[in-house]
């Protein structure tokens, strides 16, 4: 097998095209449907019937961050771990142990992280933090 | 027809990488980056490489760039950032890289085509890219698996620090 | 397949998504009603189901409203970006052995990189909406997502395992001898619960949990844009109950009945399925839903790949 060929291609080209055509006619459609309303509090955020205070531009908790960061790390992890899966059988035992030390070290990671407590989410007894 | 896919492929990753780098808004940037991620995944995928491609849609797309939406949110500059960003779009600031990087360009143009046949044009297959990491290159794996571990951990205090500072100057 | 037949076969397909997904919605409250003793829609058509219909009307005729105070392009990109990745993921489902758009040898990975990102739309949608429940919403909803989305990946290694190879076709093909829900018990385990998590649906819909977040990170959306969302999220649903029966129930596989009924049938299947999870589980509270991840399916999964890899190996060799 070589490169890929058009004629495979072809049907994905269609359906794609088909599937922006219609998320297109669908926000067109609204649009043009669509009543046009202007109320006092039209324009105004939803934050159910009270009204809002301060700008949104608030401070989040710094565990979102770290989620995103195990994310990464553990996705790049997974990568390897989908490269060893294809070729499961013509790796054999070899392949076998490799991976296994790697999933080895992933849980070392994965134990670290949980005996230091940051897969708890909120409030952080074991430091201390937030009791006060 | 493949040629043809291929060149718009190409295009759209230049223009939108260029669209990238010059918003002000860190929000659409980002988003003119994934949608270059994303044709430099259907590049690949059209030079033979469908690992690569679909690598480059779950790690880059799928998972770097969420890290960079997660980070704009969270800091959640607004107004106030598109201003600074602004300024950081003066030509003073970026001609001096800007000629460098233009220099490196036509060298790389230069070397690439003095040598024939870069791309062998066979198709690599993900079994193919599994048998060569876990054969030769498994040492190569291993370290890598050091180096995301230390990469865990390191991000890990750093966010800790950031969250007892932040803790501590609300109470 | 020629040039003409492929055309009809993408549209019939898009329109057999969008219409399921529209259907699915009156299915489900139909559903939910028997299950939780109570009515559902009924009042049009047969057994209510002209309800389709009006919903569809309603929303079209909504003000397409799109808030001053928003980032007005992110804000209409986000919805088109959910319900376009998971469009895109029904190309690589084989659906009867000639019936699927695109077989290419990475057809799982194409898979998982739409479901990947999925990730942006609830994301941008929340940072676009300048709202303060929709910033939280969107982040909750987003570091859900993709905490679950290491180990779905995961538990659909071994199945690759097994098959050797990434396409859908070659998987299906595999399971002759046998449906892969009994070897990999675990994995399809696995794979249902970072499904669900996935597309939050409820049990999972801790985001758009009306009591703390107003609606999450869709609270400034309305008419159309809203239900671009949902149907997203009902793509995701027929999506993931596609993949279970591709990966574990042997796709088309089945005697008697041509191929894509028995297709259809393990997928309606598992759609109730997961409205009866609808039907019968509370919410779990959201550090409960992390570190359900975290701690106990992320180890299950590596447990499931060591194991399903040695006792493979070992009976290869026997």
């Amino acid at each position: 097998m070589s490169n890929p060929e058009s004629a495979e291609l072809l049907p994905f080209i269609v359906y794609f095209c088909a599937v922006v055509l219609l998320v297109a006619t669908m926000l067109i459609l609204s649009w043009l449907l669509g009543q046009r309303r202007q109320n006092k509090s039209t324009n105004m955020p939803f934050e159910s019937g009270v009204l809002s205070v301060g700008s949104s531009q608030i401070r989040l908790s710094v565990e979102f961050y770290l989620i995103a960061i195990f994310f990464v790390i553990f996705d790049l992890e997974t990568v390897f771990i989908f490269a060893w899966a294809i070729a499961f059988f013509e790796l054999g035992w070899y392949g076998f142990f490799a991976i296994l030390v790697f999933i080895l070290v992933l849980t070392v990671a994965l134990i670290y992280e949980w005996r230091s407590g940051a897969l708890d989410w909120g409030v952080k007894t074991r430091t201390g933090i937030g009791e006060s | 027809m493949i040629p043809f896919l291929f060149y718009m492929a190409a295009a759209i990753a230049l223009v939108s990488t260029v669209l990238a780098l010059t918003r002000s808004n860190a929000a659409h940037a980002l988003i003119y980056l994934i949608i270059s991620l994303l044709a430099v995944a259907v590049v690949f995928f059209l030079l033979g490489a469908p690992f690569a491609a679909a690598l480059e849609i779950v790690i880059y797309a799928g998972a770097i760039m969420v890290l960079f939406v997660f980070v704009i949110m969270m800091l959640n500059l607004g107004e106030e950032g598109d201003q600074r960003e602004r300024g950081w779009l003066e030509p003073g600031v970026w001609i001096v890289p800007a000629i460098l990087a233009a220099a490196l360009m036509i060298e790389t143009v230069a070397v690439i085509s003095m040598t024939e046949g870069m791309t062998s044009g066979e198709m690599v297959s993900a079994k193919a890219v599994g048998i060569k990491l876990f054969g030769p290159y498994v040492l190569a794996v291993e370290i890598a698996s050091m180096l995301l571990l230390a990469g865990l951990v390191g991000a890990y205090h750093v966010g800790r620090r950031l969250s007892e500072r932040r803790r501590g100057g609300i109470s | 397949m020629s040039v003409g037949a492929t055309i009809v076969f993408s549209l019939v397909l898009l329109l057999a998504i969008v219409g399921g997904a529209a259907v699915l919605t009156w299915f489900e409250r139909r559903l939910l009603g028997i299950w939780q003793d109570r009515y559902g829609p009924n009042r049009l058509g047969p057994f209510g189901i002209l309800q389709v219909l009006a919903d569809m009307l309603k929303l079209l005729t909504k003000h397409d409203w799109v808030p001053p105070f928003s980032d007005k392009v992110v804000f209409i990109f986000a919805p088109t970006a959910i319900v376009v990745a998971m469009m895109l993921g029904f190309a690589v489902v084989p659906f009867s052995p000639e019936l699927y758009i695109l077989d290419i040898n990475i057809g799982l990975l194409f898979f998982l990189g739409m479901t990947s990102l999925a990730v942006y739309s609830v994301l941008l949608g929340g940072l676009a909406s300048n709202n303060k429940y929709a910033l939280l919403g969107g982040l909750r909803s987003a570091a859900q997502m993709v905490s679950y989305e290491v180990f779905m990946g995961l538990s659909l290694m071994g199945v690759v395992m097994l098959t050797g190879s990434f396409s859908l076709r070659d998987i299906v093909e595999a399971q002759r001898d046998g449906w892969y829900c009994i070897p990999q018990a675990l994995g399809l385990y696995v794979f249902i619960i970072a499904g669900i998590a996935e597309s939050h649906r409820l049990p999972f819909d801790l985001p758009e949990a009306e009591h703390e977040l107003t609606a999450g990170f869709h609270t400034e959306y309305g008419g159309m844009k809203f239900t671009m969302f949902m149907l997203g999220e009902y793509c995701g649903l027929i999506l993931l109950s596609c993949m279970i029966t591709t990966l574990f129930f042997g796709g088309w596989l089945g005697p008697v009945l041509p191929p894509i009924v028995w297709f259809c049938l393990k997928t309606f299947f598992f759609i109730c399925f997961f409205i009866l999870l609808r039907a019968a589980i509370p919410r779990p509270r959201y550090d409960q839903l992390m570190s359900l991840g975290w701690k106990v399916m992320l180890p299950l999964t590596l447990i499931n790949l060591v194991a399903t890899g040695a006792i493979a190996l070992w009976m290869q060799g026997a």
